[in-house]
């Protein structure tokens, strides 16, 4: 029974279901780090997911298609940005209202352009294709759960690090953390907050957009109404649980798709589906919970320094 | 914007009521033929559901020298606008459709108790005597399915990808599994359930469900998932397991991979029940199954829409030949198969 469920297809089922969540879930860091609360990645995700797919069909081209994602994130999260930073809005009841708007926007578009409701699915939705890394993906385990995955994963995978160095070893990266703890102090060294919030904003707009994007031409090639599927709330309670730190949200995200995962493979044992439907967010509580006190220290290790 | 708004409704309205004439004139019967209005949940669009409640009310207004129409509804206001507009109208007989009117369709009906209604693929409660609910015994279907893939299977473990474990998809699952295991007992069977957030429309879930059955070697999966359907059918091309659908022929849409479907011959009941209503003979819940043609499978259509279909079980004329003696020997009663919703 143990070789039936801790297989390379599970790795491989949680790879999947982690990306978007940890896309999302570092757009929203940043965001988190330059003092924006950012509520609005489950529509930003979904409003991703529509656009690649749109952009995908148009130009039979997966790449163009998640371009369009990018840009259709981008675009919603700039009305936040507006809103939020400029007008001095409330990002909560922004970030809602953004949710709602992506999920009717889409929901009206998807007959509109394409005259069908509920699922399109087409054979001109070009589908990101899975790179295997030379030489990586033969690594026994790690080399088809981790490097043979669409491009995107990469991206994902490798912003983990990149964010890291960038946030805390990096003037840019000091000056957007220091508008979100202390906007006045930056502001009178002469750091704009509204262009750091702006760049925050618009950078998890692009993120988000991403992580729909993988969603619906990577993890499946189609768009279903709706099919972020509260992905985009597991994210904020990614940024949430991991302390808005890279390695956090990493952890964070890794931990609820594996428990998700694992949750499919215990439902064909007789699970019930009760269970295991809440096992992620129950396993990443009390993963969290337990790990506290070292996690802690070690981000603020890694934060003061 | 709201004048010319008005000006469309009057000009539809016009045509409309030429329409109605020119029919009353052609007709035999003339003006005294029933009239029929449906009303849908949703805009027809593709859906071929809906659709098929449209042509059934079209058969019977044609058939009977009547008049009918359609009110498409986008959002929750239209459908309550739409439906009190049909009962303005007062025709003959109302039809509607799907869960998501059950509740307007319960209380409007007992707002106005002369007015008929019929009531597709659900019913409230306690319907007023005014209201005909049609039914499916969608577990019959199911069962012929799974003979099916008890003759296919290869691996002797089949499943079920189901969006919710309520005891309504269980007619579904559990009656695939008993049809299976009918041919073989010995064949295994493993149902999940997609849950989460968003069961009918997680494809990408729903896909990583099939995979973790496909992982455990089951290689004919039933696809009960509605608009998660398709991460099931995404799963069966890259796994190369089999399929099946629900509701209309999905086969085209992994071409290869599906067998069959179980689907809801929403034309057929409509048909039915509405005569009924006319006749007066209707009553408050009518079930179809296999022997009211109201549900079905492809193998049982005929040899010309089977050869069109897609479907793979065209390919294989002796178990079409052994679900079409299967399907005469529940309606014989010769096999019962039991409801997991009221059994």
């Amino acid at each position: 029974m143990f070789e039936q469920i801790f297989d390379t297809a599970l790795f491989d089922s949680a790879t999947r279901a982690m990306i978007p969540i940890l896309l999302a879930a570092l757009g929203g860091m940043i965001c988190e780090r330059a003092g924006v609360f950012q509520i609005a990645l489950e529509g930003i995700m979904l409003a991703g997911a529509f656009a690649a797919v749109a952009g995908s069909y148009l130009a039979l081209n997966s790449g163009v298609g998640v371009m369009f994602g990018v840009a259709a994130g981008m675009l919603i999260s700039l009305a936040l940005a507006y809103g939020t930073v400029t007008r001095k809005g409330d990002s909560i009841v922004l970030g809602i209202a953004l949710n709602l708007l992506a999920m009717g926007l889409t929901g009206f578009l998807l007959p509109q352009l394409f005259d069908v409701r509920g699922v399109f699915q087409h054979a001109r939705i070009d589908g990101l294709d899975r790179i295997a890394i030379p030489g990586l993906s033969q690594i026994p385990w790690v080399g088809p759960v981790l490097f043979d995955n669409t491009i995107l994963t990469y991206v994902a995978l490798l912003l983990v690090p990149a964010l890291w160095v960038f946030l805390f070893r990096t003037p840019i990266g000091l000056r957007l953390r220091g508008v979100g703890e202390r906007p006045l102090a930056a502001e009178t060294l002469g750091v704009s907050p509204t262009v750091y919030k702006y760049g925050a904003v618009l950078t998890s707009g692009a993120l988000a957009g991403m992580a729909g994007a993988q969603l619906s031409l990577g993890n499946v090639v189609q768009f279903a109404e709706n099919m972020s599927s509260g992905r985009g709330w597991v994210a904020v309670v990614a940024v949430m649980l991991g302390r808005a730190h890279p390695a956090g949200v990493l952890a964070a995200a890794a931990l609820f798709a594996l428990a998700e995962a694992l949750g499919f493979r215990f439902q064909g044992n007789g699970l019930p589906v009760q269970v295991t439907d809440a096992l992620p967010f129950v396993v990443t509580l009390i993963a969290l919970i337990a790990a506290r006190k070292r996690f802690a220290r070690l981000l603020d290790l890694t934060t003061s320094a | 914007m709201k004048h010319s708004k008005t000006v469309l409704t009057l000009a539809v309205i016009l045509a409309l009521s030429l329409v109605a004439a020119a029919c009353g004139d052609d007709a035999e019967e003339g003006p005294d033929g029933p009239s029929l209005i449906y009303v849908t949940p949703n805009p027809i669009g593709v859906n071929k559901f809906l659709e098929l409640g449209q042509i059934g009310t079209q058969q019977v207004a044609e058939e009977l020298g009547g008049t009918w129409k359609t009110f498409e509804s986008t959002n929750d206001s239209d459908r309550r606008a739409n439906i009190e507009a049909a009962i303005d109208e007062a025709p003959d007989v109302i039809v509607l459709t799907t869960f998501t009117l059950v509740e307007l369709a319960d209380e409007l009906s007992k707002a106005h108790p002369d007015q008929e209604f019929i009531l597709i693929d659900t019913c409230p409660d306690e319907p007023a005597a005014n209201l005909h609910c049609g039914v499916f015994r969608e577990h019959e279907g199911a069962y012929l399915l799974g003979i099916m893939a008890g003759r296919l299977t290869e691996t002797k473990e089949v499943g079920s990808v189901v969006a919710l474990d309520i005891p309504f998809l269980h007619r579904y699952s559990d009656s695939f599994a008993l049809g299976a295991q009918s041919v073989d007992p010995s064949i295994n069977d493993t149902q999940v359930f997609i849950g989460g957030d968003n069961p009918f429309s997680d494809p990408a879930r729903a896909k990583e469900q099939a995979l973790a059955v496909a992982a455990r070697g089951a290689d004919h999966i039933f696809a009960v998932g509605a608009g998660s359907n398709g991460g099931i059918f995404e799963a069966a091309q890259q796994e190369g397991f089999f399929s099946y659908g629900v509701d209309v022929n999905q086969c085209p849409e992994a071409p290869g991979r599906i067998v069959d479907n179980n689907m809801k011959l929403v034309d057929a009941l409509v048909v039915q029940l509405a005569k009924a209503v006319l006749d007066g003979t209707a009553e408050s819940v009518v079930a179809f199954g296999l022997a009211e043609r109201g549900t079905g499978v492809m193998a049982l259509a005929s040899d010309d829409e089977l050869a069109d279909s897609q479907c793979l079980i065209a390919d294989h004329p002796d178990i079409v030949a052994e679900v079409r003696a299967a399907r005469d020997a529940i309606v014989n009663g010769e096999i019962v198969v039991p409801d997991p919703l009221f059994g």
